[in-house]
């Protein structure tokens, strides 16, 4: 085993990931053997509706677990963003674009929101989001007057967005959600923002007597998260049109999960965006095969909740290893 | 000096990479005060790990009274008579000093825990050690070095005949110390054997009867105590001869500009009304006892703690530093006293530490220039002589000398002209400590204005040009090293202020 982990490919593509994309195979194997019809396209397709939101839900916590934070609110946030700029579209007649750009919009406002109470109130992350949470289901329930609401088809003209997803069969949205995947892990380990988000989940103190203003960048980190699930809405509602008010939570462990299972630590100061989305996709295509095989939704909020526990413990005991 | 009660024979043991301990040999008799010291690094805690059944050992034998032994856990070791008093203090706050004592193994009356029967056999202990803590007072009321006695009494109350103290002075004052002396010596007379681990001669040549040194996992000697020198002992550590005399005169050439005023700062009680000027190229020791509200007065003047008043002047001109970014555009650096909670990113590697108060010029355009970000912390690594395999290392990895190298660094490539330097040397080895020393000279030298925290006497009569003595949060001295005294010094620290 220590034998395989020094290898330099294994090296350079991290154990963990390619014991994950192992995962990710089996399962597919798996489903494709059990489930008549599940290999194929169209399986394929569906799954990757499901990894696009997820994933850019994933994409926007990692950034906030990396300083050692938390937050639950990112699937309420995201119905909120998509219920209240569908309502925008539908019932004011708002164009569809700048809808889209109001979804990015109230992501992001909740971004601030979080950040500032966490950074500069020093409320806890757990708190903050869970408030945020109620504050952004009571917010879309409000806003619709507690109706759901309906995207345009793709067959009217004002359908165009969901060119996003896909056109034809090619996975149009794959493509974005790669390159936003790409964009993420170049902040985070390139840039000024990514170093002092990850130093400051790791030793939030040494980075302040630094003379770094560690508020502005914590912060930072959920702005970034609240925009990505501003972009998670557009991604939601491309693939399944109606959006209910007094939904959304399902999808924080599922995201929260996709990350932790990824290699990032829920201790801060280490995060993997390949291993995020990785571990999206293999939750996607959990929710997949669990539809296949006829179980209903119920089964995929047992398996991930234990993903999530079996993951940080795999995280906390290396690390107590490695003390 | 009676019997042998304790011997380890050819303890070797290895861990990947690395074989930290090899044949090492060590006896500990009844009645002795036993000195094992080394350099960091050198073995000494992984040896009385081994022997308290922390780590397995690869090799050797360890013998304890008469007989062949080989522990599994502490609390085997423990029951056997073997326990460690640990240098951080395992103590919960909010509970009562014989609750702390006899936690896991409670007296009960029915199902009840019996206070009162605690209490008195907690009385007994300190009445055994001589002394006087109230068995019912909660512990965090107590301060540091009262709760380690009350470690010590946990310690005997297992019934101890072999006691490990793992840098016990560390945090302790003067008095405190010395009242610590006094019980290990009740303590090696009533027969148990003891070793004394720590990085401080002055105790060593005080305290034990035979000293033992290990050097890179290996046993290099015992010597008897008071035949040999210190020099002695520090040229067994480190197979080199090391010299620590005082400071003859200020370093600081004739009419320095003064680059740092503080007057009147105020911070809590711990930092009242305190004023003090620092020099171009000096080396500014702050001496007092430990808390005497010199680090506060530092984190108040580099802004990490809010201060209630008072003015800072850089270079004549009035400045208003509230958070640690203000400090350090004012250019001032701060190495904290802990590096582990303060100083270092540990998840990060040596590059990424050296840059951290500087990232800002190691970015063109959006991203972090990673060549020019290695090329300066390569040329710190080289001129600091940090041992690391490469800058790309995480700082994890690297000892608490080179730990404390890569924070100096940090400020250095900031080029800083005003230092604070907190207890730079605490828990580092007697070789990279002179190495600092020699760095923190150099710096002055260079016309860098430096402030030195320091509770280890030798070093401030070593490295500063002028000491400022702090008491209980107030200025109550200051004198050039030329009349500077380790009594006057000590009077000055332990003054009453009316």
């Amino acid at each position: 085993m220590g034998r395989i982990k020094e290898n330099p490919i294994v090296k350079k593509l991290g154990f963990n990931r390619i014991i994950l994309c192992s995962v990710l195979l089996l399962m597919y194997l798996l489903f494709s053997l059990t489930s008549k019809n599940f290999a194929g396209l169209p399986r394929i397709l569906s799954a990757l509706n499901y990894a696009y939101f997820l994933g850019f839900l994933s994409l926007g916590v990692t950034f906030v677990i990396a300083t050692g934070g938390i937050d639950f609110s990112i699937g309420p946030v995201m119905f909120c963003s998509a219920l209240i700029s569908g309502y925008c579209l539908t019932s004011y007649g708002v164009p569809v674009a700048l809808s889209l750009v109001i979804s990015i919009l109230v992501g992001t406002l909740f971004g601030v929101f979080n950040g500032y109470l966490v950074a500069y109130w020093s409320v806890p992350p757990f708190i903050v989001s869970m408030a945020s949470m109620n504050i952004a289901k009571g917010i879309a329930s409000v806003f619709t007057k507690t109706q759901s609401v309906s995207w345009p088809q793709g067959t009217t003209p004002e359908g165009w967005f969901r060119s996003l997803v896909k056109v034809g069969d090619f996975p149009v949205g794959l493509v974005i959600f790669l390159a936003f995947a790409v964009i993420c892990s170049i902040i985070l380990n390139k840039t000024r923002a990514g170093r002092y988000i990850l130093s400051l989940g790791s030793n939030k103190e040494a980075v302040r007597l630094s003379g770094v203003n560690i508020k502005k960048w914590e912060m930072l980190a959920y702005i970034i998260c609240g925009t990505l699930v501003g972009i998670a809405a557009i991604f939601f509602v491309a693939a399944y049109t109606t959006v209910q008010p007094g939904y959304g939570d399902q999808y924080n462990n599922e995201a929260i999960a996709g990350c932790v299972m990824g290699g990032t630590s829920m201790a801060g100061g280490l995060a993997s965006i390949g291993g995020t989305v990785i571990g999206v996709f293999i939750i996607a295509l959990l929710q997949e095969g669990i539809l296949a095989l006829h179980f209903t939704k119920d089964y995929q909020l047992i398996i991930t909740g234990l993903i999530v526990i079996v993951a940080v413990y795999a995280d906390v005991t290396a690390r107590r290893r490695k003390n | 000096m009676g019997d042998v009660i304790l011997t380890m024979k050819g303890i070797t043991k290895s861990f990947p990479g690395v074989r930290a301990l090899d044949g090492v040999n060590f006896e500990v008799r009844k009645g002795e005060v036993h000195a094992l010291m080394g350099e960091n690094g050198a073995g000494k805690s992984t040896l009385m790990k081994v022997l308290t059944g922390i780590y397995k050992k690869d090799s050797g034998t360890i013998t304890y009274e008469g007989k062949e032994v080989e522990f599994h856990n502490t609390r085997e070791a423990q029951s056997a008579g073997i326990v460690i008093v640990h240098q951080e203090l395992n103590m919960l706050g909010h509970l009562t000093v014989a609750q702390n004592i006899f936690i896991g193994r409670e007296f009960k009356k029915g199902i009840r825990i019996d206070d009162k029967k605690m209490n008195e056999e907690a009385k007994k202990l300190f009445d055994r050690l001589n002394i006087n803590i109230d068995p019912t007072e909660t512990m965090s009321n107590l301060t540091v070095g009262k709760q380690q006695m009350c470690e010590i009494a946990k310690a005997i109350s297992h019934d101890a005949k072999v006691i490990i103290f793992d840098e016990p002075s560390a945090a302790l004052t003067e008095a405190e110390i010395e009242e610590l002396f006094k019980i290990i010596k009740d303590l090696r007379k009533q027969q148990l054997g003891i070793v004394y681990i720590s990085h401080r001669m002055d105790e060593i040549k005080v305290i034990t009867d035979r000293v033992t040194v290990m050097r890179d996992g290996t046993y290099v000697g015992t010597l008897i105590t008071k035949d040999c020198t210190k020099n002695d002992i520090i040229n067994m550590m480190v197979g080199r001869v090391i010299y620590e005399d005082p400071k003859e005169h200020s370093m600081v050439p004739e009419g320095a500009p003064v680059v740092l005023k503080v007057e009147h700062l105020n911070a809590g009680k711990m930092v009242q009304d305190v004023s003090f000027e620092l020099h171009k190229g000096e080396i500014l020791g702050f001496s007092g006892l430990m808390g005497a509200g010199r680090t506060e007065t530092a984190r108040a003047i580099f802004g990490a703690d809010p201060k209630e008043s008072g003015d800072i002047y850089i270079n004549g001109q009035k400045v208003t530093i509230n958070t640690p970014e203000d400090a350090v555009k004012c250019g001032i650096g701060y190495l904290s006293e802990d590096r582990k909670r303060f100083g270092i990113v540990v998840q990060k590697t040596v590059a990424e530490n050296s840059t951290m108060a500087t990232l800002e010029k190691y970015t063109k355009g959006l991203f972090i220039d990673k060549k020019a970000e290695k090329d300066v912390a390569q040329k710190y690594v080289e001129s600091l002589a940090t041992k690391t395999p490469s800058v790309d290392q995480l700082v994890v990895n690297l000892s608490g000398g080179n730990q404390q190298k890569v924070v100096i660094a940090k400020w250095l490539v900031r080029n800083c002209d005003i230092l604070i330097f907190d207890e730079p040397t605490r828990g580092i080895d007697v070789g990279a400590k002179n190495e600092i020393y020699k760095l923190m000279n150099k710096l002055a030298e260079e016309g860098k204005a430096i402030i030195m925290i320091s509770s280890e006497m030798t070093e401030i009569l070593r490295m500063s040009d002028r000491i400022v003595v702090m008491c209980e949060g107030k200025k109550t001295g200051e004198i050039g090293i030329e009349e500077a005294a380790q009594e006057t010094i000590m009077n000055m620290a332990t003054r009453e202020i009316g």
